[in-house]
């Protein structure tokens, strides 16, 4: 492979995600290309650039709107800081620069004001306003938790999961979308303890089809035994007595975890 | 319905403190400015407030939050070229216990990387320092991922031109005004 070809896969080979072949011819490579190597060792270098603490100030900010929207005077400050952008683009954008268009635009900022705080100041209906609310907490409480347990670190999609515990306690109906990131989660999770915390958090869904089915499936393609205990008091806890059966056959499994199987018997023990 | 609203406010101060920091490095590191760059993730998180339900769910997060990063970089910098103009804080902080060879060569790359062009910057920033995959960079920009992987190709070789141009080397008085957030 020539220079050209093999500088190809140096992006790749930055993020770590080529085969091994593909690895080896890079690296067999690098010590005969001056630049390549180069570009490679700016890569790793960049690494050395400090992470930049922002100001304290910022979090203040923050706060001051979150406290404007928790107390209701989102609305308008909204309505504020839009109309400052709108203003300072007008500025910028040289409009009122021109006489007669400044005026113009002058009268229509002043008549969507007026138009803009009458639809503020009417108060719609309470029940109305009150159904938007909840419906924006539940996108708010999906986009949080699903954006969670797409992280790379553990911990913090054990912070998901705690998360979506908590959430879930004052909801009426559970979030289909959440369920199915949890039951992906229990499948299909590296760590051990965000399966782990996946099965604790689907516990209380023992009424939902699709988790009973999930978590019965799960304990099949499980590797952990600690997942797989846990999974077969939970079955028992639901008394659910669709699994026996599954549960036999894990019994009678002679690659599964002795103990696991013990666990299985008393489950089945526990269910018949 | 307080009750409501201070469980939304709840879960935005969960983003923020996941995301302060990245949102401020990204911006910091486009601008060299520390005061705009907190404007800027201010003005990111009212934009994610503002329009959380454009959000959809299964779709990569942060591939949709640095969208909206980056509509706020260029609209603060539409409104305001014209008039504003600063200096762009060059130094990067010295790492305390690194030898006085690293913290030149560290200054020497934070110069190279200011004086990259925008589009070839930022790619580097949100593969090197944001930590995105090529898959989300490529959903950001809109283009396919080979596309992105060129470009990152590209950005190294002009990061080792700079690097090794002598204007790059600290104690030179580079002018560097005029050359970042255009």
């Amino acid at each position: 492979m020539n220079c050209e070809q093999i500088a190809e896969l140096i992006p790749d080979y930055l993020q770590g995600s080529l085969s091994n072949d593909q690895r080896g011819l890079v690296e067999g490579h690098l010590p005969v290309c001056e630049q390549c190597r180069e570009e490679v060792a700016l890569w790793q270098k960049l690494a050395l650039l400090p992470e930049e603490q922002p100001g304290p100030a910022l979090r203040a900010r923050f706060k001051a709107m979150l406290d404007a929207y928790q107390e209701g005077r989102w609305e308008h400050r909204q309505l504020a800081h839009e109309r400052r952008n709108l203003f300072s683009g007008f500025l910028s954008g040289g409009w009122l620069r021109v006489p007669a268009t400044g005026l113009a635009w002058a009268i229509l900022l002043l008549l969507v004001g007026f138009i803009a705080g009458r639809a503020v100041n009417t108060p719609s209906s309470s029940d109305q306003q009150m159904a938007k609310l909840q419906s924006d907490l539940t996108d708010m409480r999906r986009l949080v938790t699903l954006s969670l347990l797409q992280q790379q670190s553990a911990s913090e999609r054990l912070q998901a999961i705690a998360q979506a515990t908590a959430w879930s306690m004052t909801e009426q109906h559970a979030d289909p979308k959440v369920l199915a990131a949890l039951l992906h989660t229990l499948r299909a999770d590296k760590s051990v303890d965000v399966r782990l915390a996946a099965v604790d958090a689907l516990a209380r869904y023992h009424n939902q089809p699709e988790v009973r089915k999930g978590v019965i499936d799960a304990l099949e393609t499980q590797q952990s035994p600690l997942v797989q205990v846990a999974l077969i008091d939970l079955m028992v806890e639901w008394k659910d007595k669709s699994a026996v059966q599954r549960l036999k056959k894990f019994e009678q499994d002679p690659t599964v975890n002795r103990e696991v199987r013990e666990r299985a018997q008393w489950g089945i023990q526990q269910l018949t | 319905m307080s009750q409501v609203r201070s469980g939304v406010g709840e879960m935005l101060g969960v983003l923020f403190d996941r995301y302060q920091m990245p949102l401020f490095n990204f911006f910091y590191k486009l601008t060299a400015n520390r005061t705009t760059s907190e404007d800027l993730v201010q003005e990111v998180f009212y934009r994610i407030l503002k329009y959380r339900q454009s959000y959809r769910p299964g779709t990569p997060f942060r591939a949709w939050m640095y969208k909206i990063a980056r509509n706020a970089r260029v609209d603060h910098f539409r409104k305001r070229r014209p008039e504003v103009s600063w200096e762009p804080e060059i130094e990067p902080a010295v790492i305390p216990g690194d030898s006085a060879q690293q913290n030149q060569e560290t200054q020497m790359l934070y110069r190279a990387l200011l004086q990259m062009p925008e589009e070839k910057k930022e790619v580097l920033i949100l593969s090197r320092f944001q930590g995105l995959k090529y898959e989300e960079i490529a959903q950001l920009l809109g283009c396919e991922v080979n596309t992105v992987k060129t470009k990152v190709h590209r950005a190294l070789q002009e990061l080792r031109e700079l690097f090794h141009r002598p204007e790059t080397r600290p104690g030179t008085g580079t002018k560097l005004e005029g050359m970042i957030g255009s």
